[in-house]
Formats: C-alpha cells, structure tokens, sequence
C-alpha cells in the first residue's frame, strides 16, 4: 500500500508538474464543447425558426393563387412578402440573393382549371374521355445554396395544393351537372378536411426523456473526445521516464510494472471522472445562461458514472498500448492523436453516425469512442436502463484489457 | 575470509538484434564487505553485468546469485537488498530532490520518520540541504550525481551496485563521494563498482576485475596485479591489457 501511495504521489506530481498536458487535458475540451454546441445549435435553429424568404406574385387571384398564398404564410418554415412588380423583377430579386425562392401564379390559373374542370364533367355525362387542354404552369425560381430539403418541402406544399384546388373544381362542377338532371337539389359535398390526422413524436423510451439537440450530443461527444485525448499525455509520460532513466531505477525498486501501470490508471481514472464532471456542469448550469438547451441528464442519471469509468479505462488502455509500442515522444505524439482524431471521426463524434453512408455506419463500430457515445446515448436521450449500456460498457473494458495485456506482455521480453 | 555474496557463473548475454555477444562465458564472484571494481574500455560490458546484477536486463545462460538468492527467480527478496546507482541520471527531472527522495523511499517500505531522518542526513553529507526544494533539472552536473547516488543510499542495501559514480564531477565532488563510499563499506556495505579512472581504482578497491568485449581477463587486488605483472601502476596494465586501439 505504501508502494502504490508513493508511485501515486509520483504521478500526481508529475502531472500537476506539466501545465500544457494539464492545458490539453481541460481548457481543449471546454473550446470544444462550447464552439460546437455554438456552431450545431445555430444550424439546427435555422431549420425551426422562419428563415427561408419567399417573395409570390400572384397574378392569379383566384381560388389556386390565395390558397398557396395562405399556406405559405401560415407556414413556420417561410416567410412570404407578395410582390406586386413583373415576373422579370422577381427573377432578378431571387437571383441577387434577396429571396430564397420565387413564386409566380399566372394570370386566370384557376380558371383554366375551373375551365378543364367544367369540360371534363360535360364529356363525362356524354360517356366520352376528355383530354386536358390549356394547362397550368406555376413558375418556382429557387437560389442556388438553397437546400434540397426546403425546396422538397416547398413543392409538395404546392402540388397538394393544385391538386386540392383541381379536386375541389372537379366537384363543383360534378354538383353542378347533377343538380341540372337530378329532380331535386343536393347540397354541398364535403369532407371537413381532417379525416386523416398525422402524430409526430420523437420514439423515446419514455416521455421524461430528453429531446436530441445540439446539447445532448456535443456534451457526451467531446467528454470522450477530451477523456480519450488523455492517451497522449499518458503515452508520452511513460516515453520520458523511460528516457529519463527514472523507469529503469522504479524497475530496480521493489516494485513490479503492474504496480506502476495501476497507479498511473488510478490517477489517470480521476483525471477522466473530472473532465466528465466539468464538461457535464457546464452543459447543465452554464450553458442554458448562454441561451443554449439545458443539458437533461435523464432518469437513470447514475448510469453515466460507469459508463464513464469503462470508457475511461478503454482511453487509459490504448495511452499505454501507445506508450509501450513507441519509442519517442513524437512518436507517441502523433499516434496518439491522430488515432484518438481518427477514432472520433468515425466514431461519430464531429458529425452524428446516423447522418454518415451505410458503410460508415459499419465501420463506426470499431471506434471505442463510439461505443462511448452509444452509451451515453442510451442513458441521455433513450432513457435506457443498466442492460441497455452493459454492451458498450463490456466492449470498452474488452479493449482495455487487450490493450493493457499488449503492454504486459510486451514488457515481460524486454525488460528497460 | 568472508562469504561470498554475489556469485556469477559463465554468464553469456547477446542484446536482441544483436550479432556480437555483451557477456561471454562471464564468472566472477564478489565476498562481502569488498569493495570491487569492474575496469574496462567502453563497450566492454560492464554496465551489462551491473544492470543484469540489478534485475533489469534478463541474460541467456550462466547462473546468478545474490545474497543466497538465485536470480531470476527469487529477484523479488533481491531486490531490497541491492541499491543501484545506474551509469545515467535515474531521477525524475521535473520534481524537486526531497519530491525525489520520498518516492523512491516510499516505495522500499521505510516509515516516514525514518526516512527523513536519512534523507536529511545524506542531503547535508553531500551539500545539497540548500538546493533539497529545487528541481532536479536545475541542478549542475556533479548535483545531479550526488543526488543519484543518494536515492540509491537510502533504503542502506547489503550491495551497492555503482555504474561511474564519479564521471563528470569535479574534484570536489568526487572525494567527497569515494570517501562516502569508503565509510558505507565500513559500515558493511559491499559494493561493486565501475570506473574509467584507474588511479581512483587503485586507491579504492579491495579487488578489481579487467574485461574486454565481454571476456573477462583478470581479477585480484590492485597490489597482487601490479607485482605479478611487473607494471608500474594500473593504469599501464589496463593499456597493457586492452590495447590501444578505440573501442565502440
Ligand atoms: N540496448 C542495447 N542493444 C544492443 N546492444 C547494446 C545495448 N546496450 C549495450 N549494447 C552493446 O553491448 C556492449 C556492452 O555495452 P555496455 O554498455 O555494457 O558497455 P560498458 O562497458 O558499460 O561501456 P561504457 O564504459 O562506455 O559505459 C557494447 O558493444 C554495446 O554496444
Ligand atoms: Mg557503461
């Protein structure tokens, strides 16, 4: 007990000795964590807040033209100013970036579908097929950084909309036509428009559980970034008590490199937990005053704890492993970091797995940071319970005893 | 005559990658209470034995024992008996002297008291009470040696394993040092020893051992070699010996 007090002593110094280490290990992570939340957070409120501008000339003034105006201008996602200028001047409005899109209705759109409508019922009663004639083009002018997504949004908006307003004609004039041959009148026909209701929910284990948002990943994602960066200085300390010569006088000692790995993995242990803690408080109190979301722990908030630990021990393991196989610092160096870089690149840490292709998403699961996240994941925004983070916890200790057991075994044929 | 207390026996080591062996059919045997030299040029193995001695290189055959013990197998009861000042500085440069010094007493088990006690002790033996709290990266090159040979003084060993204690200090230092050593061995300390200065030698051991590109080549007393050879001192029977052709 007194060897392990005294090798822990050693290592703490040690690192409370090395301010750019120290510097590496917590203010990296906080930039980090803070630039991104920043960065994703504003993306993903550009999508809920009304951004994308819409200027409309309707020439129409009709049935089609007012309800594609209305739509729009209920609509969050669209901000619609009516323009009153030629179809040209629209043009060059979108086209100078003062608009996202362009919308122009001709002149007598609905009535040529009114038109159309009346002439395909007539035919109808007669037995005979009508094929339409003098149909409507609506011209769409879209900017060219526009997102696939929003002009996607936008033109079902308005093919639902002809297509509604072609419907609603169809009918009237069906009215029309029945009422001329029928013996008595019929009313309006029509459906109140709702019978068919949509629920959109996040699927979540249960209702307390936190929405994903740019909080709830960047947290978790750069608490493992930072906890598996600690590989480099750990690596890097072990290369320079080898080539200080302390090493050799510790193996001289009564002290096995058991012992001297474990109280390295202790300290290093703690270090992982407050880097955890920290990144953690700063999601939870700091952040909501800088008017980003809150971070919600979720209902089996202790859960993160050994989750932590496991992933930790992975980080641990792999700084040793690198340690152990290198044989200066920059050699450490280099392969720690861009190894842990690469690690959370594919793990899922800069951008969601679920946005990379099929096989990235494969690939993703070799990366421990990923098994982290997965975990995190499970306990933040799923609400899972201990059996839903046992996998990823037993994939992060698997890989640091392999790891670990590498650096053993390497030792036992080469002693200094 | 007193016991024997190291025993090495045809000892050969080859490095891994290595085509040249470091120790061939290497025997020697130190009694206690000696104070024994290993002379010879560089490259000759000598920091080899010392370092296989202190249970940090393996060797490929031959056997080894200390104090009774056989190494490899029983290193671990070796390894409090024996104290090892290695050839470099072994000290971690970024922690001060005491820092240093507790750590490594720590780790052999002695109780705090005690080992301030001794800490102080040697500190002020050696001039180092005014610089204890410094760094040991700010420290000049004979602080540095001090400072190595007392963190393998402290824990008081039966056997003292000494890899050129005395290279790069001044004069100062260096009679400070030998007379440090001249006292622990008679306190019973047996201690074995590597040099490049065969006067120091000369004045120093009980016995000495020449070796060459891993052989042994001779070993008596000081006296006993210089008669038998007809030399003047050690000096001329160590180029007598050796050559003087430049070593790797
Ligand atoms: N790690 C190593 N790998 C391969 N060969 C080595 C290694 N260390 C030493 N040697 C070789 O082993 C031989 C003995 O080296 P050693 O360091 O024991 O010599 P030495 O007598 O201590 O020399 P010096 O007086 O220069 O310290 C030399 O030929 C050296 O090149
Ligand atoms: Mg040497």
């Amino acid at each position: 007990m007194k060897k392990l007090i005294s090798l822990l002593y050693k290592d703490y110094l040690l690192l409370i000795r090395d301010v750019a280490g120290l510097c590496l290990m917590f203010l990296m992570p906080i930039a980090l964590v803070f630039l991104m939340t920043f960065l994703q957070n504003d993306i993903i409120g550009k999508v809920n807040e009304a951004e994308i501008s819409v200027i409309m000339l309707n020439l129409d003034n009709d049935i089609l033209g007012n309800s594609i105006e209305k739509h729009i201008s209920e609509s969050e996602s669209f901000v619609l100013t009516k323009s009153k200028n030629s179809e040209n001047e629209l043009r060059i409005a979108v086209a100078r970036g003062n608009y996202m899109i362009g919308i122009v209705v001709p002149e007598n759109a609905s009535d040529s579908i009114r038109l159309n409508a009346k002439r395909a019922v007539q035919k109808g009663f007669k037995g005979e097929k009508y094929e339409s004639k003098d149909s409507v083009t609506i011209h769409i002018l879209i900017d060219p950084t526009l997102k696939t997504s929003f002009r996607n949004t936008l033109m079902s908006t308005m093919k639902e909309y002809s297509a509604k307003t072609e419907r609603d004609f169809l009918l009237q004039e069906l009215l029309a036509a029945l009422n001329q041959s029928f013996p008595f009148m019929l009313g309006t026909i029509q459906l109140d428009g709702n019978q068919v209701n949509f629920d959109v929910q996040y699927a979540l284990k249960d209702e307390n559980a936190a929405v994903p948002n740019a909080t709830q990943h960047n947290v978790p994602a750069w608490t493992l970034f930072a906890i598996f960066f600690i590989s480099l200085s750990l690596s890097v300390g072990l290369i320079n008590e080898r080539k200080d010569g302390s090493f050799k006088r510790l193996l001289a000692l009564p002290c096995t490199y058991f012992q001297y790995l474990l109280s390295k993995s202790i300290l290093f242990l703690f270090v992982c937990l407050l880097q955890f803690a920290l990144l953690f408080a700063l999601g939870i109190y700091l952040f909501p005053h800088l008017g980003l979301p809150k971070l919600l722990l979720g209902d089996n908030a202790w859960l993160l704890l050994p989750m932590c630990i496991c992933s930790s021990l992975a980080a641990i393991g792999f700084g040793i492993f690198i340690g152990k196989i290198t044989t200066d610092h920059q050699q450490a160096a280099v392969l720690a970091a861009l190894s842990v870089v690469i690690f959370a690149a594919i793990g899922g840490i800069w951008i969601p797995v679920f946005t990379m292709p099929e096989i990235m998403k494969i690939i993703s699961k070799i990366s421990p940071l990923n098994w982290g996240l997965n975990g995190f994941y499970n306990i933040l925004i799923r609400n899972g319970t201990l059996m839903d983070i046992l996998p990823e916890c037993a994939y992060s200790l698997g890989f640091a005893v392999v790891c670990m057991g590498i650096a053993l075994g390497y030792n036992r044929r080469r002693k200094i | 005559m007193s016991e024997i207390i190291i025993q090495v026996n045809n000892v050969n080591k080859t490095y891994r990658g290595s085509y040249t062996p470091a120790l061939r059919n290497f025997s020697i045997e130190v009694r206690e209470g000696e104070i024994f030299g290993l002379l010879g040029p560089n490259g000759a193995g000598k920091s080899t034995l010392l370092n296989i001695l202190s249970g940090l290189l393996t060797f490929d055959t031959g056997n080894i024992s200390i104090c009774g013990r056989n190494m490899p197998q029983q290193l671990n009861e070796i390894k409090p008996l024996i104290g090892v000042v290695p050839q470099e500085i072994a000290l971690y440069p970024t922690l001060t002297a005491v820092e240093n010094l507790k750590i490594f007493g720590g780790i052999y088990g002695i109780i705090s008291k005690e080992l301030k006690q001794r800490m102080d002790n040697l500190l002020n033996y050696f001039g180092l009470e005014q610089s204890k709290n410094r760094q040991i990266k700010t420290y000049s090159g004979g602080m540095k040696r001090r400072i190595n040979l007392i963190a393998g003084l402290l824990h008081q060993p039966k056997v003292l394993f000494l890899d050129e204690p005395t290279v790069s200090v001044d004069v100062q230092s260096k009679t400070l040092i030998l007379d440090n050593l001249k006292e622990i061995n008679a306190q019973g300390t047996t201690i074995i020893y590597t040099s490049h200065f065969m006067e120091e030698a000369e004045m120093l051991c009980s016995r000495v051992a020449f070796m060459d590109e891993g052989k042994l080549l001779c070993k008596d007393t000081p006296q006993n070699l210089i008669q038998n050879t007809n030399c003047p001192n050690l000096e001329s029977l160590y180029l007598k010996l050796t050559g003087k052709t430049l070593r790797d």
